[in-house]
């Protein structure tokens, strides 16, 4: 086992990587920048060292800046949390060649994932469905309108070295594709380096489900269940759960071994997550494969009863996986907010000092946070500040769960999403499970909604 | 030696304007020194910086908590959100003390090779373009340049030792 673990993260994932790194016994090393000297993480890791100045891309990172952290506290490990270097495939090969041991994926399989139009092809070779769609990269004009027309509208046109949102476009006809086409290729050359894209039957409705994923060292694969992540904002998740309220035990059953076999297809190891859209007919499509521990993992460790964490830990100290597929169960229902240090109503980011902070408790409640009050949230990095999710035997206790949590979730001298949970959770089609991916389209465009963000801008 | 005895001597030592203090029990050794000019020059920390010297058995002996309090108190603390890589003390005499701090996580070393003469010693004359150190950090050896004129007045680190971002490395009175 590992003596020595340095977190190449901040905020509440490197906390949560603290945690699992001090119950298995295992010294920690925080790394941090200028910015994040008061945090949390600094405060309970073993060691702390200061990596660089607040921008992101001169400390967290800042691969020699976090390396020569590892080499002089002399880890054996990194953990990379998620976002920042986590599907970074020349970071991993760095460790590799420093002989410290990247806790996540072969650097081959965060490669082959993190090019978008590659997965679907491979995916596709693993007989996991994909949405109709051109799996080469689109050269040519003649070619796309040819591709799009084969594909059937309406399409979208994705950056192949994008992913998680960003580089994306919807045409619904031919006029529409050509004005488009070159003005995605330019965005993904400037927003990736890399000017390729591909196309995708776009799937109106749709919920996101995903699944998540563990492989050890010896081959061995299971699934855990699904997620529904389909309440999202320009793609950010706000909401997450599980089990997704469209599921049934033989979709689910179906789903997941589908993501095994394509896990072990590709030999993946580590923690991972597939990404499907399922439609109205409970067709399910390939979209991506997140590499890396995700924000949203709590739900599926309350279901499951597992540590996603610990496992990824293990896994890359190369013990075999304790369960089997049998032995995972699924219990009850989780749902997740994330708190974010934005206004309820505009989404204007809201860094600054917190003046004031209580977390709810009680059973089923969890919080995964960095917050503390007396903390200035810095300005430079993602907004997120804390992760409430809730566990409760049925999805209506669990949103009841949630809503007394969040009346106790209180934030004081910044703004934070609260009150939009607040409101999500009301919304009938929420209660009622008839989420896709078009609810916070129809949630933020509703009349109240737009006068209140009107009535903001004005005061 | 548990952390709060030490903890109370430190403050033993700092409330009673000792220089140097010295105990040693059951093979352990504990040596304080303190500086007395940094008492002069930082009135606004709360605590005095005090130096702890190698007299200190193998830091493995040591719990980690008990380590990170031995750690030289870095001069840029409380939450400052200077970017700039200098600080400027005021010092007696109405001079002002310039401290060059590591541009990179690394690892200090005070001569090009082990057994050079140092780059620069206290006293020094230093131009913007002295070379006072090398930061060695992934195998290759950066030299870090003095960045100002003036004379070496303060080593704040020890040769070998690993240092941070910004950690205070040299105190030159410009």
């Amino acid at each position: 086992m590992f003596k020595k673990v340095l977190i190449a993260n901040r905020g509440e994932i490197a906390m949560r990587i603290i945690w699992a790194c001090k119950e298995l016994g295992i010294h920690t090393v925080a790394v941090f920048s200028e910015a994040d000297r008061d945090s949390l993480h600094v405060r309970f890791a073993d060691e702390a060292i200061c990596i660089g100045p607040p921008p992101s891309s001169q400390s967290y990172l800042n691969i020699p800046a976090v390396i020569s952290a590892a080499e002089i506290t002399n880890v054996d490990a990194i953990h990379p949390g998620y976002g920042f270097l986590a599907e970074n495939a020349y970071f991993a090969e760095v460790c590799e060649a420093c002989n410290i041991k990247f806790i996540g994926p072969s650097p081959a399989s965060i490669h082959l994932m993190g090019d978008k139009s590659r997965a679907r092809a491979t995916m596709k070779a693993a007989g996991v469905p994909i949405t109709p769609g051109f799996d080469g990269v689109i050269e040519d004009e003649d070619e796309a309108m040819g591709i799009a027309t084969e594909i059937g509208y309406p399409v979208i046109i994705k950056a192949s070295a994008g992913g998680g949102g960003r580089g994306m476009r919807i045409v619904r006809d031919a006029d529409e594709l050509t004005a488009a086409l070159p003005a995605a290729r330019q965005e993904a050359q400037l927003a990736f380096n890399n000017p390729a894209v591909y196309f995708e039957r776009y799937i109106e409705t749709a919920r996101h489900i995903e699944i998540q994923v563990l492989g050890d060292q010896h081959g061995n694969v299971v699934h855990l269940g699904e997620r529904e992540c389909s309440i999202q904002r320009r793609h950010q998740k706000l909401i997450e759960e599980s089990p997704s309220p469209a599921m049934t035990p033989e979709l689910r059953k179906t789903m997941g071994e589908i993501a095994v076999r394509a896990c072990r297809e590709i030999g993946y190891v580590s923690a991972g997550t597939i990404e499907f859209l399922l439609d109205e007919n409970k067709n399910f499509y390939f979209m991506e494969m997140n590499t890396r521990i995700q924000v949203e993992h709590p739900v599926t460790e309350f279901v499951t009863n597992t540590d996603l964490v610990r496992e990824q830990i293990l896994i890359a100290a190369g013990d075999r996986l304790e369960f089997d597929q049998e032995d995972i169960l699924f219990s009850g229902h989780a749902i997740e907010c994330r708190i974010n240090a934005e206004h309820p109503v505009t989404y204007a980011p809201s860094p600054g000092l917190i003046t004031a902070m209580n977390v709810p408790g009680g059973p089923g409640v969890r919080v995964d946070t960095a917050a503390y009050p007396g903390w200035f949230v810095p300005p430079h990095y993602d907004s997120l500040i804390a992760k409430l999710i809730v566990h409760h035997r049925t999805r209506e206790m669990a949103i009841a769960r949630m809503n007394r949590a969040l009346e106790a979730m209180i934030v004081e001298g910044i703004d934070t999403s609260v009150a939009l949970h607040q409101q999500i959770l009301a919304e009938p089609d929420f209660q009622a499970g008839r989420l896709s991916t078009k609810f916070m389209e129809r949630f933020n465009g509703k009349p109240t909604k737009r006068a209140a963000k009107e009535a903001s801008n004005v005061a | 030696m548990n952390l709060k005895e030490i903890k109370d001597l430190i403050e033993l030592v700092s409330e009673k304007g000792l220089a140097e203090f010295e105990i040693e029990r059951q093979g352990f050794r504990l040596r304080i020194h303190c500086f007395k000019e940094t008492a002069a020059a930082a009135p606004s920390s709360a605590a005095t910086p005090l130096i702890v010297s190698t007299a200190v058995p193998s830091p493995s002996e040591l719990t980690t908590h008990e380590r990170k309090l031995l750690k030289p108190e870095t001069a840029a603390s409380a939450g400052s959100s200077q970017p700039a890589h200098s600080t400027e003390t005021a010092a007696e005499g109405g001079e002002t003390l310039h401290t060059i701090k590591s541009p990179i996580v690394g690892t200090f070393y005070r001569a090009p090779s082990q057994d050079s003469e140092p780059f620069v010693k206290i006293g020094d004359h230093v131009d913007s373009d002295t070379v006072v150190c090398i930061v060695e950090a992934m195998k290759l050896m950066n030299e870090i340049q003095a960045e100002v004129s003036g004379q070496v007045v303060k080593v704040f680190v020890e040769n070998g030792q690993p240092v941070e971002y910004g950690q205070p490395l040299f105190g030159i009175k410009v």
